[in-house]
């Protein structure tokens, strides 16, 4: 049997995406002992906070974590407060408060509203030079004004990893997108009873049907570099162009895989009709092609 | 956690299981709690209601036909007894091993006389209409256990093909009360989706009618046929509307979560995004930080 880590991981790969906070805290409980490793290798839903300096909402995950407290982009203080928290350099700093700015201006093109924030972490060692990593997290959700109005949201969790090599950057980019749409129908959802003209009147119905997941993606490029800043750009590029591929993707499996297998369960038409007009087809194509 | 907390998220565990994945699941979890006592003592109920739950599909002993293991399936053992299950189709009933999903020790099975003849009308009809819409499915009636003109309809379909990441699960069921004439059913769809990601699509849907008096009053044959075709058409009706949910789900809350690109039809330019919060800090107009 392989490592306990990888039982979890595939555990994690089967099991709803809609209750993944509850199964994480319950291996946890089996296993304390590997709950770091696990917490580091799955992704969970982003949390919103609120900078209570600034009164801005941030995205709490664990890469802004120390022990029960989480780091504000805005602010760069923990909540709840910490004397001694870890934070960014100064240098890493100036360029975090960049990163936040040029991503926020992301957010607000393509989600029109939701939450950024971005993290960014000094090199392990010192000698590391401009070797730093961080994430940039995205989140929006959508609720509804009624309960038979569609609901859903989006968490995006980018961490990628920069090395220097002169005038270029090679960059290191692992993706995950979130995504959780859920759509309730009833009787009287639509105001009418539900469009059945020739059946009996006192038909009822309701029902839930809901998409939910997460994929995972990883690239690596290799980009110029003029300035310190010329990584958030570098950055933003290959994150924008993850996130149209993503997309993309998520629209193929989520709307398009799962229905062809429920299409792949029950036929829509009749199989036992079909069958018999093939047979009587071959019988055809045999009669007519005798002598 | 404790030996009794660790079966119970064991068993929560194997309750959540994509369709046809259990034993995957399985066989994850001995690994985690590494206790294969403790687990093979702990679990033996919990795979018992997961394939109650599921419709499991089980091989009938002395026959080339498969039935479904469920509530409806489960017949009247006094305590102490070994539970066993039925078969409508062959009168058999037999013991099922939860693990392996074998049956054994098949016995032949008494029904109702009364029942009988509106349950086998109603079979037949089931196994018409299962021929004509499932592709691997299985179908099963039972003379309910409740209470007399009262009928169980089940339908399970599965596709697992693991090769390409993917599983599928179709369950339906309708308690046919021909004292109420009443029809109360529900539909069940699980998908899993598991290439580089897990994604999961969970439906169900509730759906109730009347038996229209003509339909009521004719004999078994006809009236078994007739509320198949009343189930045919909402079913296929069903699964017709899920393509408009499908569309639905897509162009408002895909679309309103995220764009497939700004208002602007262009992507950013990154170059003015970092330019432009640049010189907005330079002419000293905005703070790094905008406050609203």
């Amino acid at each position: 049997m392989g490592d306990v880590i990888d039982s979890m991981l595939d555990l994690m790969r089967r099991l709803p995406p809609t209750r993944t906070q509850e199964n994480v805290a319950a291996l946890v409980g089996i296993c304390p002992e590997d709950a770091d490793e696990l917490l580091q290798s799955v992704d969970q839903p982003l949390q919103v906070m609120v900078d209570r300096a600034t009164g801005r909402e941030y995205l709490a995950c664990d890469y802004n974590r120390d022990g029960e407290s989480y780091r504000s982009p805005w602010s760069n203080e923990y909540d709840p407060p910490l004397d001694d928290g870890a934070v960014p350099s100064s240098k890493m700093r100036k360029l975090e408060i960049q990163a936040n700015e040029a991503f926020d201006t992301y957010r607000e093109m393509y989600y029109e509203g939701g939450v950024s924030s971005v993290y960014l972490w000094d090199p392990e060692e010192p000698s590391g030079g401009g070797n730093f990593a961080g994430v940039v997290v995205l989140k929006k959700t959508m609720t509804p004004a009624t309960p038979y109005e569609p609901s859903g949201s989006w968490d995006s969790i980018h961490v990628f990893e920069t090395m220097e090599r002169g005038r270029q950057a090679h960059y290191k980019l692992t993706s995950t997108v979130m995504l959780h749409l859920l759509t309730r129908k009833g009787s009287e959802s639509d105001g009418k009873p539900s469009a059945d003209t020739k059946g009996p009147e006192s038909w009822k119905r309701n029902g839930e049907l809901s998409l939910s997941g997460s994929m995972t993606r990883q690239t690596e490029q290799d980009w110029p570099l003029q300035e310190t800043s010329s990584h958030i750009g570098n950055i933003g590029k290959m994150i924008e162009e993850m996130e149209i591929k993503m997309r993309n993707l998520l629209q193929e499996v989520y709307f398009g895989k799962t229905r062809d297998i429920v299409y792949d369960l029950r036929s829509v038409g009749d199989l036992e009709k079909a069958r018999r007009q093939k047979e009587l087809q071959k019988e055809l194509v045999g009669f007519i092609k005798r002598p | 956690m404790d030996a009794t907390e660790r079966i119970k998220a064991a068993s929560n565990f194997l309750l959540q299981s994509p369709p046809g994945e259990i034993n995957d699941v399985l066989n994850d979890i001995r690994n985690i709690i590494s206790d294969d006592d403790l687990l093979q003592e702990g679990i033996q109920p919990v795979l018992r209601r997961y394939n109650i739950e599921q419709f499991t599909v089980v091989d009938v002993p002395e026959t080339n036909h498969q039935s479904i293991i469920s509530e409806a399936a489960r017949v009247g053992s006094s305590s102490g007894e070994e539970e066993r299950f039925l078969d409508p189709r062959s009168k058999i009933s037999f013991v099922f091993d939860h693990l392996s999903l074998e049956a054994s020790d098949p016995q032949p099975f008494e029904a109702d006389a009364e029942q009988e003849s509106f349950r086998a009308a109603l079979e037949t009809a089931a196994l018409n209409y299962l021929k004509a819409h499932f592709i691997d499915g299985v179908a099963a009636v039972f003379s309910s256990k409740e209470g007399a003109n009262r009928y169980v309809i089940q339908v399970v379909a599965n596709k697992y093909n693991p090769t390409n990441y993917w599983s599928g699960r179709w369950r339906s069921e309708y308690v046919v009360d021909l004292t109420a004439n009443e029809v109360v059913g529900k539909i069940l769809i699980n998908v899993h989706y598991y290439e580089q990601g897990n994604v999961q699509l969970n439906a169900n849907h509730a759906v109730s009618f009347n038996i229209p008096p003509a339909i009521a009053s004719s004999v078994a044959n006809t009236a078994s046929s007739k509320i198949f075709a009343l189930i045919e058409d909402e079913e296929g009706k069903y699964q017709v509307s899920l393509n408009e949910t499908y569309q639905e789900m897509g162009e408002k809350t895909f679309k309103g979560l995220r764009r497939a690109l700004p208002l602007t039809r262009q992507k950013l330019d990154w170059d003015k995004v970092m330019g432009y919060r640049l010189g907005a800090e330079l002419s000293g107009n905005r703070g790094p930080f905008p406050t609203t």
